[in-house]
């Protein structure tokens, strides 16, 4: 019964526990000082909300496209991901970290200051007459109550599949697993529709004017991305440290790579789609959120994220053996992770500063801040919970898995 | 090797066909034959076999290589086709795009290249499975019909250089086979089916016959019409120009308009105004008092349905930009303009001057379906002053202007 033993497939709660609660403390320090620093270099806060709105952005959706995978792998009844899910179902969980991270996006909204998002401004709409025709939507009181209505979704979701999951370590009835994968299949339905509206709300909305039908796709493809080269990085150091050691073979990263790649043609298909018809058609209205992107050092970010996102990922996951290397995927995943940030920052901020990128040390802070709090949000939800689905019925199928 | 070549040949056999029980038995059993050093054979089995790669010791194949040289090619070929086309050998400006513009190329290159990565995939995995292998001396053993269902066979073939009919079948049973059976060589196995080449012949005859036809009806002129082989919108129910219909006595279609129908617009009562003729002789006045800015008006129609041949100051000959143009090429055919200050032309009354602009002469073209009737008489007004002009005495001149007069 080794197999059944919790104890080995955890990390131990009194060290995970006071890590979290250290972490937590330095990442509101990390915040703290984010927030002193940029406050001292721009009194009205642009900076900041912009800085924190890069990092808000980045970790949700790292936690939404694992909340993605989990879904995805109940919907097609995988059986290789088992070991690998519990790490995945933890990051969607995580989702309830985020939830009050939304605090500041709300404040500001509520403000009605336009420091943020233009058409937050109380009287935008008597002075523009395309923010007067979208004010039904875009108003501060609907803005909050969709934002906080994402999170209810998500975050019960997340924890109604973690909570299955976990009492089936327990009680190891297969019923379970059929629950989660009814649960699934309308769970990613709202997931899409929450995460697509929610990207529009939050990244699409800081230029009132621009809109783009293919936007959510854009961010879920990349939330897709990210998670996945965060869950590769966790597996990683799991299997290294102990937890997953025994439960993760060459296998699993292999199929892991697989996802990855094809999430990278994913991201880079919509991607280029976003792009080809905005310049075809070359419509002053659309293309206003290119030229910026397209001029100056923003051009230069462009292009990195061309080459660093699509083109070195895609052909270096290409072949077999950089999949089957945990050394070289880590790498990449790594790769990926930071890609996807710059990524996000490229959604964001040439709305703050269209003439050039800014990047500092309270940009440092903030994304280790915020990073800080994630990963104490991960490690709390790793105490007393197995790190692999002990009693999965497919668990076995997980173990023996093969690509040949 | 001559004695095993007639070895074989006199036994007749083709190889051991070995049955198994199960994957298992049947993997392990490859196990055995590699590290035996055997290396002409090969596993049937109902479904692939995890790991029967390994043991095996199959090589990884070339496969990968091959799709994605096709890919690449696909990318490149795409990329080559299309600027080629639309930015050097028929530059053609479309929506205001650069004519080597890399964006538009991108979606035909993902397509081409997905396609011929695509074709590489499914011809390269069938060619180096060995399809063109019409038979096999296994399908001669009614009980290698279970391979398809729930049969693992192993077959050894007596190609192998070091068969031995006792060793391989000692070696087999030893390896767990549940039965090994001797396959006779059959010379008509590994041919096609005779009905595979009227197959292929019939298909070639068959593509031969459109290019054959197009060449034939494209030799000469040919009595008959062209084949229709779709009609499209050729033949339609309805009365062509000049066709028949017996719904009226005379039997023509196309029926003529009622006497006395005039057309909208097209009353044109007033002769002065629209022939230059008064009770049928030339108007030598305008139809309407010249004003200046009728003159205006008369200068700038002349500039542009005038001057290009007879000239901005109506000299005739090469000062017109077509004529000039037309003499330059030695057109064959080009008659020179008239000048208009010639004595014929000057001393025609107005009316005459319109008739020729409305209905051309000799070989200058009627301008009437061009130049709407008021611009016409325009127009005689302009030639008029040009006329004078050209034919101006110190009289005709202002008190006020003349200091300005050069010598």
């Amino acid at each position: 019964m080794d197999a059944l033993n919790p104890e080995k497939r955890m990390i131990p709660s009194a060290k995970a526990g006071a890590a979290a609660i250290g972490l937590f403390l330095v990442g509101l320090a990390g915040l703290g000082c984010a927030a002193a620093l940029q406050f001292r270099q721009e009194s009205s806060g642009g900076y900041f909300l912009h800085s924190y709105l890069v990092n808000f952005c980045f970790f949700t959706s790292l936690s939404l496209g694992a909340l993605l995978f989990v879904t995805l792998q109940h919907i097609a009844r995988a059986g290789w991901s088992v070991t690998v899910r519990r790490v995945a179902e933890l990051l969607a969980d995580n989702l309830a970290v985020m939830f009050p991270l939304l605090a500041p996006l709300v404040f500001t909204v509520l403000a009605g200051n336009g420091i943020l998002y233009p058409w937050a401004v109380s009287e935008s709409g008597a002075a523009d007459h395309v923010l007067h025709q979208k004010q039904a939507y875009l108003n501060p009181a609907f803005f909050v109550a969709r934002g906080v209505g994402y999170f209810v979704v998500w975050c019960l979701t997340a924890r109604y599949l973690l909570w299955l999951s976990v009492r089936q370590d327990r009680t190891g009835d297969p019923k379970l697993t059929l629950s989660m994968e009814r649960l699934s299949a309308p769970a990613l339905i709202l997931l899409v529709v929450t995460l697509t509206l929610a990207s529009c709300d939050w990244l699409m909305s800081l230029w009132p004017h621009w809109w783009s039908t293919i936007f959510g796709v854009y961010f879920l493809a990349g939330a897709a991305v990210g998670a996945l080269a965060l869950l590769i990085l966790l597996v990683v150091l799991l299997e290294w440290a102990g937890p997953l050691a025994g439960e993760v073979t060459i296998e699993h990263y292999h199929d892991l790579g697989k996802l990855l790649l094809a999430s990278v043609a994913f991201w880079g298909y919509i991607a280029f789609s976003q792009y080809l018809l905005i310049w075809y058609a070359n419509i002053p209205e659309e293309t206003a959120w290119y030229h910026p992107r397209h001029s100056g050092p923003w051009a230069w970010v462009s292009m990195g994220l061309l080459v660093g996102h699509l083109v070195l990922p895609l052909f270096a996951l290409l072949s077999r053996w950089p999949k089957r290397n945990r050394l070289s995927l880590a790498f990449w995943a790594a790769w990926l992770l930071v890609m996807h940030w710059i990524d996000i920052y490229w959604l964001v901020m040439p709305a703050y500063d269209p003439q050039q990128p800014r990047f500092g040390l309270s940009f440092v802070f903030c994304l280790l801040g915020m990073g800080a709090v994630y990963m104490a949000g991960f490690l709390w939800r790793c105490r007393n919970r197995s790190l692999v689905p002990l009693q999965d019925p497919r668990r076995h199928e997980a173990l023996a898995f093969h690509n040949d | 090797m001559a004695a095993h070549e007639q070895h074989r040949s006199s036994a007749g056999l083709a190889g051991l066909l070995a049955e198994f029980a199960s994957a298992e038995a049947v993997r392990a059993a490859a196990s055995a034959l590699r590290s035996a050093g055997w290396t002409r054979w090969d596993v049937h089995s109902p479904f692939p076999v995890h790991g029967i790669e390994s043991a095996m010791g199959l090589r990884r194949t070339g496969l990968p290589w091959m799709v994605l040289a096709a890919g690449l090619a696909g990318v490149f070929l795409a990329a080559g086709m299309q600027l080629w086309t639309n930015g050097i050998d028929y530059p053609m400006i479309i929506s205001g795009k650069p004519l080597l513009s890399l964006p538009t190329s991108v979606p035909i290159m993902f397509e081409l290249a997905v396609l011929l990565a695509a074709m590489a995939a499914f011809l390269g995995a069938l060619g180096l499975g060995g399809l063109t292998l019409f038979g096999h001396p296994a399908f001669s053993s009614p009980r290698f019909r279970r391979a398809t269902t729930d049969g693992f066979f192993v077959f050894l073939s007596a190609d192998d250089p070091r068969f031995d009919p006792a060793a391989a079948q000692t070696l087999l049973q030893s390896a767990g086979a549940v039965a090994v059976e001797p396959l006779q060589l059959d010379a008509s196995s590994r041919q096609p089916p005779s009905a595979v080449y009227w197959a292929l012949a019939t298909t070639v005859v068959l593509a031969m016959l459109p290019p054959v036809l197009v060449t034939w009806y494209r030799t000469g002129p040919k009595p008959n019409p062209r084949i229709h082989l779709i009609h499209d919108m050729d033949f339609q129910e309805k009365y062509l120009p000049q066709g028949t219909s017996p719904l009226f006595a005379d039997g023509r279609a196309t029926r003529p308009p009622a006497p006395g129908t005039i057309a909208q617009g097209a009353l044109e009562a007033d002769e002065h105004l629209y022939t230059g003729k008064i009770a049928g002789q030339w108007a030598t006045r305008f139809p309407v008092a010249p004003t200046a800015a009728m003159m205006d008006r008369g200068r700038a129609r002349y500039a542009v349905f005038c001057a290009p041949c007879h000239g901005l100051v109506g000299e005739g000959g090469v000062s017109g930009i077509t004529s000039a143009r037309a003499v330059k090429r030695r057109e064959p055919n080009w008659v020179l303009p008239l000048s208009l200050h010639i004595p014929t032309v000057r001393e025609q009354p107005v009316g005459q001057l319109f008739h020729t602009i409305t209905h051309g002469v000799r070989t200058m073209p009627a301008h009437g379906a061009q130049i709407p009737v008021e611009d016409r008489w325009a127009i005689v007004l302009y030639v008029r002053a040009l006329q004078r002009s050209q034919n101006a005495t110190l009289d005709d001149v202002p008190e006020a202007v003349r200091p300005r007069l050069r010598p």
